[in-house]
This record gives C-alpha cells, structure tokens and sequence, in this order.
C-alpha cells in the first residue's frame, strides 16, 4: 500500500464519472472535486444519481467510464490504499443485526487498520462521540430505534479517522434532536476530514455544506459555494411589498427607479391594498434602499420586505434549469 | 489476503452464537445418532460383509446433502440481502479473504460436527467393549472415513460457498447447493455402478469416471489407503469454487 507523502489538492475527484446500466445511463461525464478538510453537500432530485456516485466513489461499484480518486488514490487501480483513506455510510445503513454495538465497532476498527492497541481507545472515542457509550454500547444492533442505528453507522464511519468521509442521507429518520447531533458532529470535522453528504433536508445542507454539488439526471447542474450558486441560478432580488397604489402606475415608477424591474400581483386584498412581487437585479444599487425610493416617489407602502433565498429555491432553479434544457433538446 | 484472521474469528464466533448453527448440529447428531443406531441393529441381527462404523459413512451423503446446505446458505446470501457485504466492501479487507474466512469457518464447523459423532462410538465400545474378543469399533476405519469426510469437505463447503455467492435468497442458495452436491455424490455413485469398463464407446469416460467414485475413495480412505488422486480433485474442485466465488462477489457489487 502506497502512502502519498504530502496532502493533495483534492481528497475527492471524481473525473467524467459515467455508469451505463445498458442502455440506461445513471449518471454521465460526472465532474467535481472535494477539497481536504471541506465539507460538501451532494444534491440532487430521487434517481439523480447520487447514490451511484458514492458508490462508485466508495468503491464498491465499477463505473462504465471516467476517474475516481480518493485523497490521490485511483478507487479502481489501488482500491486498497484508496479505501484505507476512506470512510462510507451508505443509504439505508446496513448493519448486522446480531452483534452488539461495541462487538460491532471493535470489529470494524480492526478491519480499518486500526492499530490493535488503539482499537479499544478508538471505538470508546466514538461511542462518546455520537453519544452512544450510555445508551447503546453494549445493546444489539438489531433491537436498535433507526435514530442509534444512524449513530453507529457514523460512529463506524469515524473509527479510523479516515482522509475522506462519504455519508449516503446520514439523517434520514432521525427526529429533530437526533438531526441536530448529528448536524454538529458533522459540523466539527470540518478541517479534519473531506466530508461528502448526501441529503435531501436542504436545510441541514446549507446549514453544515461549504459547498454544494447539485446533479439531475445523472449530470451536474451546478457546483460552487451557496451564496456563488445564488447569484448564478438566481439573478434578481425579490421584494414582496403591499401597497394600494395601481399596477400601471408603480410600473412606472420602479422603471424609472430600476429599468430591470418586473412587477406582477400576487394577491389582491381588502381596501384596495394589493400585495405585489417585485424583481430587481441583485446587482442593481436601489437594492440597498428600496422602500426610500419607493416612498419618495409617492407610493404608499403597508410592508416591504426582501425574500430570502435559501438552497432549496436555489437546487429547484438548478434543477428545472436542466429540466427545460432536457426539454428543449 | 488482509485481515483474513480477524474475519475468520468472526465468522466462527457468529456460527458459535447462531442459533443455526445450533439446530443444524442437532440436527445432524439425531441423524448421525439414528443412522449408527439402525447400523449397529443390522450388524447384531446378522454378520455383514462391513462395520458398524463402516455402514453408518456409506450413507455419508445423506448428511452431506441435508445438513451441509443448512450450513453455508446464510454465509453470502444473507450478508447481501441486509446489505452489509456491501459495507463490508468498502473497508480495506479483502473479498479472497472474505470468502476464505467464511469458508474457513463453515468447514471448521463441518468437521466439528463430524467429530461430534465420535462420542457415539466410544459410548458403544465403552458399553459393549468387545464381541466375541473381537473389538467392536476399528479405530482406524473411523479416523479414515472421518479424514475422507474432511478431505471431501474442502470440496463440498467450497460448493455451498459458491451457490451462497450466487444468490440473495438463503433458500435458494440451500437448494443449489443441495442440487450441485447431489449431482457430484450420484455421478460418482453412478459411474461406479455402471459396467464401463465394458462399454467400448464409452472407454473415454473411464478416466474420468475413475476420479469421481465418491464412494470409492471413502473405502480407500477407510481402509486406510491413501491415493493422491482424490486429493488433487478435492483440492482443486476447492480452489476452483473458491476463486469462482470471489469473482461471484466482485461481479455483484
């Protein structure tokens, strides 16, 4: 097993990653990178491609094409020293009903080249970590709520404080409590490891991700940091204001203000007041004092307020980007 | 072959607390039990041309047919239908050594098995001790039927293996392993039987037919004799399932 000797630019490559299931293609010229010490969100619609990926990543399944390195081994040419620097939680954690949870963790520390004079201290460690040396340590793993099965899963991804960690949906079926441990465990390995995770709670992506990777049908839609990616998918500020002045006429008025501006009604209310939405580019310099401008024009304002857009409105422009190119072709 | 000791313990632990392990060894003793019984009744009511211990291994094959299966079918099959051999995958062991380990394990388990059988024919000797200063039980058929059981069982267990890497269902797997053993233990039953040796069409099979006698080679074995041949079969019969098993599972996942 070959040990590289300095840190690589990326712990995660994945290279024109393509796999074919016949004639059907699940994913296709795949690209990205995960940088040592990031973590990133790997997103996508059901049957996007993502657990294929992983897979493909974790080494556990072939691709048709392309590359797949991980911390700068190649995953089909050097599998072993590829996996040694790896960890992978994937979907649906399977795990062995009939060990006990510490049997569990002990057994795969061993098999992760774990020192045996560190395997004790290791599997401790991480029985603190994901909280359970309390409730759970000596307990089969059969008999275990999907909330503690979850844990050792990631638990067992932590054992050998691999390079790269790969957690397919790591929090699918926690309740809120468990979400939040699980969302801070993740959170304190930034720096230590490249952490790659799977997730369709947006939230909890944009919460813990430094960076987003979105793919649809199989193809990658968009990469970057969240607040690059708004800026790409979603070019206009978005104000929902109410007021009692007529459509035609605040037209007028934000085109003189902002000649980008696109306005249409939301909803109309009682007294004549009317909730309008209105589009401004993000990079336009009255973004700053909207409501100013508008008062000072004459319109009568009841509330402004600027939308705020999170990463689920930013994946579904992603998304139905691709969607309506796939469409189109 | 990394970490081939840590899994094989493991593997012998879990067949140790598997409640499958335990049932399939009840099993096999009730019908090792009744076989001995019916064969030391047959051999007090009238002289037979064979031991008690000899007549209870001529019917070796119903214990290999029924029990064996019951005992590897869960190794792969199982692993894949929960889903953990993919997870076990993704750690640096590797599957040569996944697959010997469990193989190992469940041939240590077989001969274990096979050895429980031997109280039996010391509770006899010890309660009958010698017929007409006769010793009832040669020890030395016992130890060569028992090498034979061994010695066959690298091959057979590599079988059951094989059949348990081909299939998600334990069942399934039970039953190739049933159809695959049946087939082995009557081709060479059968060719055995079949006067070959005067069917001049047929001489190209006698080479062959030699090497497969099943029975033969447990009365070879049994009377102490000692033949390459069978080795070398049941050698490479293992190696050849074994390495069709690792790439069973390599091509699966």
């Amino acid at each position: 097993m070959t040990e590289p000797t300095t840190q690589p630019v990326a712990a995660v490559v994945a290279e024109l990653l393509t796999k074919r299931y016949g004639s059907l293609t699940a994913i296709e010229d795949l690209s990205f990178t995960v940088a040592p010490g990031e973590i990133v969100g790997f997103l996508g619609p059901n049957g996007a491609g993502k657990s294929t990926t992983m897979k493909i990543l974790a080494g556990t399944m072939a691709g048709t094409s392309g590359r797949a390195t991980i911390w700068g081994e190649s995953v089909s040419l050097n599998p072993a020293a590829a996996k040694s620097h790896l960890a992978y939680m994937p979907e649906n954690n399977p795990l062995p009903d009939d060990l006990r949870v510490e049997e569990y963790l002990t057994l795969r520390a061993k098999l992760k080249n774990v020192e045996n004079k560190d395997v004790q201290a290791r599997v401790e460690k991480v029985m603190i970590d994901c909280d359970l040396i309390r409730r759970a340590k000596g307990r089969l793993i059969g008999h275990l709520s999907k909330g503690f099965r979850q844990r050792v899963g990631i638990a067992d991804a932590l054992l050998a404080q691999p390079k790269v960690i790969i957690l397919d949906e790591p929090t699918i079926g926690l309740d809120p409590h468990q979400i939040l441990g699980i969302r801070d465990l993740i959170r304190s390995l930034r720096g230590q490891m490249a952490v790659l995770i799977s997730s369709h709670i947006l939230h909890e992506v944009e919460q813990v991700c430094d960076k987003v990777v979105i793919i649809n049908r199989g193809r990658l839609v968009a990469q970057g940091k969240t607040e690059d990616l708004r800026r790409e998918l979603l070019p206009n500020a978005v104000f929902k204001l109410t007021s009692n002045t007529p459509l035609a006429q605040l037209l007028e008025i934000c085109l003189q203000i902002e000649s980008a501006t696109k306005i249409e009604i939301q909803e109309s209310l009682d007294g004549g007041w009317v909730r309008y939405q209105i589009a401004i580019p993000t990079s336009s310099p009255i973004r700053e004092n909207l409501a100013a401008h508008l008062i000072k024009a004459g319109v009568a304002l009841r509330e402004i307020a600027e939308e705020h857009y999170g990463l689920e409105d930013i994946f579904l422009a992603a998304t139905r980007r691709t969607t309506n190119d796939g469409l189109k072709n | 072959m990394r970490h081939f000791k840590t899994l094989l313990f493991h593997e012998l632990k879990l067949a140790l607390y598997s409640w499958n392990t335990w049932a399939t060894a009840g099993l096999f003793l009730t019908l090792m039990g009744t076989i001995y019984w019916f064969a030391l009744l047959e051999c007090s009511r009238s002289p037979q041309p064979w031991t008690h211990v000899e007549g209870t291994f001529k019917l070796f094959w119903l214990p290999l047919l029924c029990i064996l299966p019951l005992l590897t079918m869960r190794s792969f099959s199982e692993e894949r239908r929960a889903g953990t051999l993919s997870s076990l995958l993704t750690t640096p062991a590797s599957i040569a050594a996944i697959v010997w380990a469990k193989f190992l394990s469940a041939w240590i388990t077989w001969v274990i098995f096979w050895l429980g059988f031997i109280p039996f024919t010391l509770l006899v000797n010890l309660r009958l001790g010698s017929v007409n200063e006769q010793r009832l039980s040669d020890p030395s058929v016992l130890i060569g039927a028992l090498s034979f059981i061994f010695m066959s069982g690298l091959l057979h267990v590599a079988i059951g293996i094989l059949c348990s890497c081909l299939t998600r269902s334990s069942a399934l797997a039970a039953l190739l392993t049933f159809i695959t053993l049946l087939g082995l233990t009557a081709a060479g039953g059968a060719l055995e039987s079949l006067p070959i040796e005067s069917w001049t069409w047929l001489g190209w099979l006698r080479e062959p037919a030699s090497h497969l006698r099943t029975f033969g080679h447990l009365q070879d074995f049994a009377a102490g004799v000692i033949d390459s041949r069978p080795l070398v079969l049941y050698i490479t019969g293992n190696l050849l399932c074994l390495g069709l098993a690792v790439l069973a599972v390599e091509g699966q996942e």
